[in-house]
């Protein structure tokens, strides 16, 4: 019955409610807005695709300016199954036609949504966005910067299978193109809230400037950044940076940087290996190893993806303070 | 019109000049600095508790006309230079039409004469239509009336034509202005490269970008012997090269922009595009390189850069918004605010790099109040504190990188050629 699973929802929550009302850094997220995310998200894993009522009503746009496959899926899906109300606007469209990034957005708010979730190419943009629209705005990636609700399935992923609150005594190594990647951005951050030791490990090309001021150690050496880890956090190496100069091929980056079976051997027995997908098959990671390999919680890390992000649409949705977002710049 | 300006701290770094005296002008020029002086005038202005000062020079504006009228006019651009004690400034040619021709330049000379607001010297590009490929008519540029030559806003990347263009304008007797920027280390750069670039996820300029282009200019004036000037510089590495090269005796002249001794990278959190421009403004560490560069005199001149843009080109994404600060109304004040309020320049010393000091870069009998000089003259209260909104300022651009800030120091009086243009903060 759903009144006894909204019920059980209700319990867990217990009347709490975010601080903020736009997600786009992970640097807004308290301590007490982590465990309340957790908690929430836990109790709607376990009702996996059950249909509720809570957000009945109410709108969501999903402004993907840059393409996406599980990011897309999931939002929607959550929102679907939480009963709202979904579309699309993306690069297909307006954009192209030299509207504004603002401009688009003003006119999707006027539709008196909700939520507006925003993938961008660039850096900042839903940061940006959120400061002139009055529904909340959710960053699903933007450029290189940061992509919260990935790092949120995470370490909800990580913390369930340490079975703690937090990370304190891990080591997660991180390995692949942490410059160009947001995944890294929002990851960074919340492993250092959660007390992780963080390692990373790239060519020095694919490290952004003063990476070790976020608190990492970096490793030029693979098989040295993986020894002991706890967990394996594999990044995409995209093809064109190559054309860059950045990696003279995928194949040498492979295997310098490539995590094997061998590789994946030399972090702690009960290690995890853990990607944010797309996985480029035997670059980033060895084939065997993406699904079949008792080690791999990457299919884990999608499904607590639906979880981490019907927890936020309906905290953000229904809030018990009854508070309204205030914007200035409008 | 004969005014008198009756006991205020008369600052002329030219003439050695700091005391409390009184200034007579008629017939558009300075006739006599002393004390208590008695003549008759059609306006006495009582400038106690204020400071005299030359009429500010501004190296370095982008006047957006002939071109971008909706942006900028010659007009406003003389307006918003007037509120700030700016009494001349120079046009920068990436106008559109690029000021590459004979034509362009004699435009800006005939608009700023109907105008009759401020003394406009233009400059000519380097390189046809700034594209860094063939040489402009640097002669007939200069026959016209351009003051200099400039790729600003880009580069000269191709090292074989900057130093002809280098050997040409030697020849012409003209000065080069070089705008230091390496394309291919730059690359896709909104802002510097730096901690504040990584958290952000910008793609960053290094400073290497610019101290290479300095580099390069500095070894090639030295080889060729032309007068250069290096427009805004913003890194450690570029002022220690020019300091290293002044020793050597490099014909070599330098400026900053008032933004890049006083605000640092961090101004670009939350995406601040008013924080936007080229070069970048800095980290804390080069920030500090051109404070101390400023009190050794290897910065010769502070400038504005002013950069207006139209709302919609500063309301985006950061990497795609547009490069650039305006700077006319506050150039004075954040010097005032940044250099002498925190004891790091003297305010005698800031008048020289913003009156003599550019007169002098620029070959113009301007910037100082000997008797016979064209009464120029900037009135600032120094200690008056403002917030700068930018819907009170003149220019049409009202993207400043310092909108809501606090300074302190405003120009209450603007005279040039004899003639009140600002009374009492208010335009006449």
């Amino acid at each position: 019955m759903e009144t006894d699973k909204v019920a059980n929802l209700d319990k867990i929550r217990n009347k709490r409610d975010l601080s903020f009302f736009d997600l786009y850094s992970v640097d807004q997220l308290t301590k007490d807005d982590l465990s309340l995310i957790y908690d929430v998200a836990r109790e709607f894993r376990k009702l996996k695709t059950a249909k509720l009522s809570l957000n009945k009503g109410a709108s969501m746009i999903n402004a993907f300016f840059e393409s996406s496959t599980r990011t897309l899926a999931s939002f929607d899906l959550s929102a679907k199954q939480l009963s709202m109300d979904t579309t699309s606007v993306g690069s297909n469209s307006s954009i192209k036609k030299k509207e504004s990034f603002l401009d688009t957005a003003e006119t999707v708010d006027a539709m008196n949504v909700k939520i507006i979730v925003i993938r961008s190419a660039e850096a900042g943009v839903s940061e940006f966005i959120s400061r002139h629209t009055k529904a909340s705005v959710l960053n699903a990636g933007d450029g290189w910067h940061e992509h919260p609700t990935q790092a949120l399935l995470d370490t909800l992923t990580m913390l369930d299978y340490f079975k703690s609150n937090d990370l304190m005594d891990k080591t997660v190594t991180i390995v692949g193109d942490i410059m160009h990647s947001r995944v890294f951005g929002s990851l960074v951050r919340l492993l250092k809230k959660l007390g992780a030791e963080i390692r990373v490990s790239a060519p020095d090309t694919l490290l952004p400037v003063n990476v070790e001021k976020f608190g990492v150690k970096v490793f030029y050496n693979v098989e040295e950044a993986l020894k002991n880890a706890d967990v394996v956090y594999a990044l995409r190496v995209q093809e064109e940076r190559g054309a860059k100069g950045f990696i003279p091929s995928i194949r040498e980056y492979s295997k310098m940087y490539g995590i094997s079976k061998k590789r994946l051997d030399l972090a702690k027995e009960n290690a995890i290996l853990m990607h944010p997908g797309p996985v480029i098959r035997d670059i980033d990671v060895h084939s065997a190893l993406v699904t079949l390999d008792s080690r791999s919680h990457i299919l884990q890390q999608v499904e607590n993806g639906l979880a981490i992000r019907k927890t936020l649409l309906w905290l953000l949705v229904n809030r018990y303070d009854k508070r309204e977002k205030e914007f200035t710049l409008k | 019109m004969r005014i008198l300006i009756k006991n205020g701290r008369v600052i002329d770094p030219k003439n050695n000049l700091d005391a409390e005296l009184d200034v007579f002008i008629s017939d558009g020029k300075i006739q006599e600095i002393a004390k208590s002086l008695d003549y008759s005038a059609d306006k006495i202005i009582d400038a106690k508790g204020l400071v005299v000062t030359p009429g500010l020079i501004d190296m370095q504006v982008h006047t957006r006309e002939p071109g971008r009228e909706d942006k900028e006019t010659l007009e406003t651009a003389s307006l918003a230079a007037i509120a700030g004690g700016i009494t001349s400034f120079v046009a920068m040619p990436n106008t559109s039409p690029v000021a590459d021709n004979q034509s362009v330049i004699e435009f800006i000379i005939k608009r700023s004469k109907e105008l009759n607001l401020v003394n406009i010297y233009p400059t000519g590009s380097i390189t046809k239509r700034e594209e860094g490929k063939m040489l402009s008519e640097i002669n007939e540029l200069k026959n016209s009336g351009a003051i200099a030559i400039t790729d600003d806003g880009v580069d000269v990347q191709d090292e074989g034509l900057l130093k002809r263009a280098m050997q040409y304008a030697k020849t012409c007797d003209m000065l080069l202005m070089s705008h230091c920027e390496t394309d291919t280390l730059t690359e896709d750069g909104v802002m510097h490269e730096g901690w504040v670039s990584t958290q952000l996820g910008l793609p960053g300029t290094p400073a290497s970008s610019e101290d290479l282009a300095v580099q390069k200019n500095l070894i090639l004036a030295e080889e060729t012997g032309a007068r250069i000037h290096l427009l805004h510089n913003s890194t450690k590495g570029a002022v220690n090269a020019i300091a290293l090269a002044k020793t050597k005796g490099v014909n070599v002249t330098a400026e900053v922009s008032v933004q890049h001794f006083s605000l640092t990278d961090e101004e670009c959190f939350g995406y601040n595009t008013n924080a936007k421009m080229y070069p970048p403004l800095r980290s804390n560490e080069h920030l500090e390189a051109i404070q101390k560069a400023i009190q050794d005199n290897v910065i010769d001149v502070f400038t504005t850069d002013h950069a207006p843009h139209i709302e919609p080109d500063k309301l985006k994404p950061f990497a795609y918004a547009a490069f650039g600060s305006t700077g006319l109304e506050t150039s004075f004040a954040v010097a005032n605010t940044y250099l002498v309020e925190k004891n790091i320049v003297s305010l005698p010393d800031i008048i020289r790099k913003m009156t003599i000091a550019p007169a002098q870069i620029l070959r113009i009998d301007k910037g100082h109040l000997s008797v016979g000089a064209d009464a120029d003259i900037a009135i600032f209260d120094i200690s008056k504190k403002w917030i700068v909104n930018p819907s009170k300022s003149l220019s049409k651009g009202k993207n400043c990188a310092f909108n809501d800030k606090e300074l302190t120091g405003k120009c209450k009086y603007t005279i040039i050629g004899g003639e009140i243009k600002m009374q009492d903060e208010k335009i006449v």
